[in-house]
């Protein structure tokens, strides 16, 4: 089954690579000087490898898309699990902390980033505080969810064994809600590749968002589409890590199959 | 001294803002090493009054003593047996049935010689790193019960453990736990909504009326069991065809029934 879904997948990525070579280099029915085509891709591919645009190659792009990314994203995790577990746990924290957070909640992500430039310039520190703002949110609420969704009998168990508050914490909530967290974590990585083009896009010195700025100004279609595959790649990528991070904290489901 | 006490005790539920009435005076005690199952019409309270010995509930009037003293909250000198199992998924075993020693501190070594032969003596060997979901329900009720005997309670609190079972594992599951409550006695409270369960297992049979629950009759199999002699048959179903437990069985059956018929009306 397996070997011949991929096959169709295969088929139809292939299928698909060559209409676009056909459109724009056989038949000219797509305008070059608007879409390119594969060679004009794979030159500026090419280009940005080897002597760099927009003052820089496409690694160091990448890799500075990449660190804020990952340090935006880490610090998202790192408050919002924690404030999730807390609000999932106690109705009081709940009580005292969710009101703020459907203040702030409505706001999309992304009208942060006037402010966020505007206290903190074009560098790396406004784009970590709109990528925290945006994977925050689903971090706390998926969290969230989860605590509250530990069956209750769980929870008894766990107290009828004598369990203490840390070890509740540790060996049995995180653990009980280990699936959902993971569903957040996902939707918060998304939201931080997503936030991160727009805010490069909007003022940025480096990375694959200026990349993008820049071909833009420049009427270069070929190297805006290698930005938005090179964001592709690396959001797969990502997403991928991820997958195995989340496959080999939870041996437990593994064995379900 | 009794081990369990149930002295009067009574239980209101908030419902849209109107109480109501679950249980209304109950009174019961569970002598030190002895078994004693509650049977009762569904909605009668049963399981609230499992729920109070275990700390999860507090009574509304009365009291509720474990070992002579009120019920503090929950803990594992009280240790509680699920009907759902209520493991821990991400734990093997082993791990699960480790648990509330880990949480009294105990040492590694002691541990580990508690574990194997509470795991010996459930027949769980070979299974101690298996996860749960792994396991037949039957099993997964196995590591449960493991998990509150290795505590060595004060009290057992069995919610209708073998609810969940199919016909043929309860049946086995019934031996099991007579096996075991033979070899290591312990205080047990066992809810079940099964009468020949409740008469094959226990001591004394606790009958439970219609909502607000109260304790009808309390009838005492041990005396009939070793009059006839039940033990003598390893079987089940060998003991439920005798006269003395078919006579026993019919009577609690017909206990019950005129509460269905009351709370019908």
């Amino acid at each position: 089954m397996q070997t011949s879904r991929d096959w169709i997948g295969t088929a139809t990525v292939a299928s698909l690579l060559a209409l676009w070579a056909v459109l724009t280099m056989v038949t000219g029915t797509i305008d070059t000087l608007r879409f390119p085509s594969p060679v004009q891709f794979w030159q500026s591919l090419k280009q940005i490898a080897t002597t760099g645009y927009a003052d820089g190659t496409l690694l160091s792009h990448s890799l500075h898309s990449l660190k804020l990314v990952i340090m935006g994203f880490t610090v998202a995790a790192a408050v919002g699990i924690p404030l999730g577990l807390l609000m999932g746990w106690s109705r009081r924290a709940e009580a005292l902390i969710n009101p703020v957070f459907l203040l702030v909640r409505p706001i999309p992500p992304l009208a942060w980033i006037p402010l966020a430039i505007l206290w903190l310039g074009l560098g790396d520190a406004a784009k970590i505080m709109v990528i925290f703002f945006a994977a925050f949110v689903p971090s706390v609420i998926n969290t969230f969810t989860g605590v509250r969704g530990i069956e209750p009998n769980v929870i008894e168990a766990a107290r009828m064994l004598g369990t203490g508050r840390w070890r509740l914490a540790r060996e049995v909530l995180v653990p009980a809600a280990a699936p959902m967290i993971f569903t957040g974590l996902r939707l918060s990585l998304q939201a931080s590749w997503t936030t991160l083009v727009a805010a490069e896009l909007v003022g940025a010195l480096a990375g694959l968002g200026r990349v993008l700025n820049v071909a833009q100004q420049d009427i270069y279609p070929a190297m805006v589409m290698v930005g938005m595959a090179a964001v592709g790649a690396w959001g797969w990528a990502t997403t991928r890590v991820l997958a195995v991070v989340e496959a080999r904290a939870m041996p437990w489901l593994a064995v379900r199959a | 001294m009794s081990a369990i006490e149930f002295d009067n005790v009574g239980r209101l539920f908030e419902r849209d803002g109107r109480s109501f009435p679950a249980l209304d005076g109950v009174d019961l005690t569970v002598a030190d090493k002895e078994f004693v199952a509650l049977v009762g019409p569904s909605g009668c309270g049963k399981t609230t009054c499992l729920r109070m010995a275990a700390g999860f509930e507090a009574p509304s009037s009365g009291r509720v003593l474990v070992g002579g003293a009120p019920v503090p909250g929950p803990g594992p000198d009280r240790a509680v047996v699920f009907q759902q199992f209520a493991l821990f998924p991400w734990k093997t075993v082993a791990d699960n049935v480790a648990f509330g020693l880990r949480n009294k501190g105990m040492a590694a070594p002691e541990r580990r010689d508690r574990i194997a032969a509470i795991i010996k003596l459930m027949g769980l060997d070979g299974y101690e790193t298996a996860f749960p979901h792994q396991l037949s329900g039957g099993m997964q009720q196995r590591v449960a019960i493991a998990r509150a005997y290795v505590l060595d309670p004060q009290v057992l609190l069995m919610d209708e453990p073998f609810g969940a079972l199919d016909a043929q594992t309860r049946v086995v599951m019934q031996e099991e736990l007579v096996r075991i409550a033979r070899i290591n006695p312990r205080t047990v409270l066992f809810i079940t909504h099964a009468v020949e369960e409740a008469v094959y297992l226990a001591d004394r049979v606790a009958v439970m009326t219609q909502r607000p629950g109260r304790i009808k009759e309390v009838l005492d199999v041990r005396a009939i069991r070793a009059a006839e002699n039940w033990d003598r048959h390893a079987r089940v179903e060998d003991v439920m065809d005798l006269e003395s437990f078919v006579h026993l069985r019919t009577h609690i059956w017909r206990s019950l029934r005129e509460e269905k018929v009351g709370g019908e009306r």
